[in-house]
């Protein structure tokens, strides 16, 4: 089973470093569950109406670190219902990261993405062959490979299911040397 | 030692950097909060049928945020943890004081030991040379299956040389190194720490320096144990694993030696942990409140340099100087110490353990207003309103600051009081 490559607009550029996802839908919201007012908030402080002009497909690209702080799942709960299929990076936080494969999210780091797609852009993920293309620029840039587990996972769709697999192996337990006392 | 370490968690003789491993953690320790340990639980039973986990004794569960509760629905959330962990044989401890703390006095820290949290800031217990790293929602697995997927991260070597002056402390250290290396340098890999400031440095300032590891970009953040370490542990250690040390010939994707002998004080300044700055160049802006506390600060040698600071003198009438000990040993031991009278009678507000203050749940911030701080994270609204500010910095600028009612540099203070305790 191969992943789905991924194949949309870019939606938008957070050009910053070091950016704090929270601020997507706002520190002040980021305990509401309802994932349709979610949905509605995302992006709202740079931008009221972002929410009607995302295509489902369509990608997220970021820059260095992106994810960084203490980042919280509500905002890419309410991408992800707005259709956003994924983001590219020139480089994600670590935690940031392996949270949000769990959640089956496709993150792509791909250096030099920032400083060459725009905002509306045709922007397509090639897996297979470990590129991100830029057709309307003619351009293709290498992205980074993911591991095993976490190729895993995005094509399980998620933890969940991946464990689920795994578990349906028959996984040999690693011996412990450890004792606890 | 990250080698090392993830080569005997997962049933290897060697590991090298890059390697996808599965390794079993020693111990799982999660705190409740909704989303998390509510959503592992249920979970674990509906989705793969586990009603009790098989090795209880690898597990553990505090109870440190919303904690006491101020609604139904948060007891409730205690109350079902509570019931699991009984089902389960799997303690769970509240009213202790932080679960990073606790975790330690309780003697789940190793040298050599593996460890998983969902939350990152399980990293300082690498201050006692164990690999700890947060999966977030990832931890999951480690409730499910007997090990966790993971990909062996290099390490970068920091060896801090020089000596660290009179009022700086081991929250500075951290930034700086933010400051030096940058808030990505460290992605995805592990950082171990050594050389004579380390050798010099407490127990709780290797806590502090190492639970903040995240915010280099790193996994975890280790420090080899020393006499220190082990003195430290004696009699709580848990886990029985030779303690793990460097090779001399070890292997680092990057080496970088920092001298921190004209190290001063600095404040990260908002919106982001990234952002680390000299104190001097914010001297005198206003701040309405100061948190003294944190799974970062609010050990004994903090509540010490705020009672040095605070000894004899009264904080700012209307500044709200909240100091929150991380642990209830940590309280116990200042009040054999005299330090919460000092803190009290100055008019600092004291509280019982807990994460509450970190994250704007009790002592809440309106609109406007600017708090020193030395909790985890300065994000606008992390504290309350996202219309106030946070400004991080070590527990005794939050006590001159909450003496001049504006970010003020402890140093003259510290001077003035030498010897005086």
């Amino acid at each position: 089973m191969g992943l789905a490559n991924l194949r949309g607009r870019v939606a938008w550029v957070f050009a910053e470093d070091d950016y704090d996802i929270d601020l997507i839908i706002g520190v002040r919201n980021i305990k509401i569950t309802d994932v349709q007012e979610l949905a509605r908030l995302a992006m709202s402080d740079a931008e009221p109406g972002f929410a009607a002009t995302v295509q489902r497909g369509d990608l997220l690209v970021g820059g260095r670190n992106f994810g960084y702080g203490h980042p919280h799942y509500p905002a890419m709960r309410a991408m992800r219902h707005l259709g956003i299929a994924g983001v590219v990076a020139e480089s994600f936080s670590p935690g940031f990261f392996r949270g949000e494969i769990s959640m089956g999210f496709p993150l792509v780091t791909c250096p030099g993405i920032l400083g060459a797609a725009q905002r509306g852009d045709a922007i397509e993920v090639d897996w297979a062959a470990g590129q991100v293309h830029l057709p309307g620029r003619g351009q293709a840039l290498p992205l980074q490979p993911l591991g095993v587990a976490e190729r895993g996972t995005l094509e399980a769709g998620g933890l969940i299911p991946y464990l689920k697999a795994r578990l349906g192996r028959t996984a040999a337990t690693p011996p412990s040397k450890g004792t606890p006392a | 030692m990250t080698e090392k370490i993830l080569a005997r968690a997962s049933g290897r003789a060697s590991v090298q950097p890059g390697d996808e491993i599965e390794a079993r953690p020693d111990f799982v320790i999660s705190y409740d909060f909704p989303g998390y340990t509510d959503v592992f639980f249920k979970e674990a039973k509906e989705e793969f049928g586990v009603e009790k986990v098989a090795t209880p004794e690898r597990y553990v569960l505090f109870i440190d945020h919303m904690i006491p509760a101020a609604a139904p629905k948060e007891e409730e959330l205690h109350q079902n943890t509570r019931a699991w962990g009984a089902k389960n044989n799997v303690p769970v401890h509240e009213r202790k004081g932080i679960g990073h703390q606790v975790s330690a006095e309780l003697g789940y820290a190793a040298p050599g030991a593996f460890i998983v949290h969902f939350d990152g800031h399980v990293s300082q217990l690498g201050a006692f040379g164990a690999y700890a790293f947060g999966a977030r929602k990832g931890v999951l697995e480690a409730y499910v299956c007997e090990t966790v997927a993971l990909r062996v991260p290099p390490t970068v070597k920091v060896t801090l040389t020089g000596t660290l002056q009179p009022g700086v402390m081991a929250r500075d250290v951290f930034h700086h190194l933010v400051r030096v290396l940058g808030p990505s340098s460290c992605a995805f890999k592990a950082v171990e720490l050594c050389g004579p400031v380390i050798d010099a440095m407490s127990v709780e300032g290797r806590q502090t320096v190492c639970g903040q590891a995240m915010f280099l970009g790193a996994t975890t953040m280790l420090i080899a144990p020393d006499a220190k370490t082990l003195a430290w542990l004696d009699g709580r250690q848990r886990l029985d694993v030779p303690p793990v040390h460097p090779d001399a010939d070890a292997v680092y994707e990057r080496v970088v030696t920092i001298d921190v002998t004209d190290l001063a004080p600095i404040v990260v300044v908002p919106p982001s942990p990234a952002n680390t700055r000299n104190l001097a160049d914010h001297l005198g802006l206003p701040v309405q409140s100061g948190y003294l506390g944190s799974c970062a600060s609010g050990r004994l040698e903090d509540l010490r340099i705020a009672a040095q600071v605070l000894r004899g003198r009264q904080v700012q009438p209307g500044f709200q100087l909240h100091v929150v000990p991380t642990s209830q040993a940590i309280m116990a031991q200042a009040a054999r110490e005299g330090l919460l009278a000092t803190l009290v009678e100055a008019g600092a507000f004291v509280s019982s353990p807990t994460c509450d203050y970190c994250y704007g749940r009790i002592a809440t911030m309106a609109d406007g207003q600017r708090a020193v701080s030395t909790g985890t994270l300065n994000t606008p609204g992390r504290m309350g309103s996202v219309d106030s500010e946070i400004y991080i910095c070590n527990a005794a600028v939050v006590a001159a600051s909450a003496l001049e009612g504006c970010i003020a540099d402890p140093r003259p203070y510290l001077l003035s009081t030498e010897g005086a305790a």
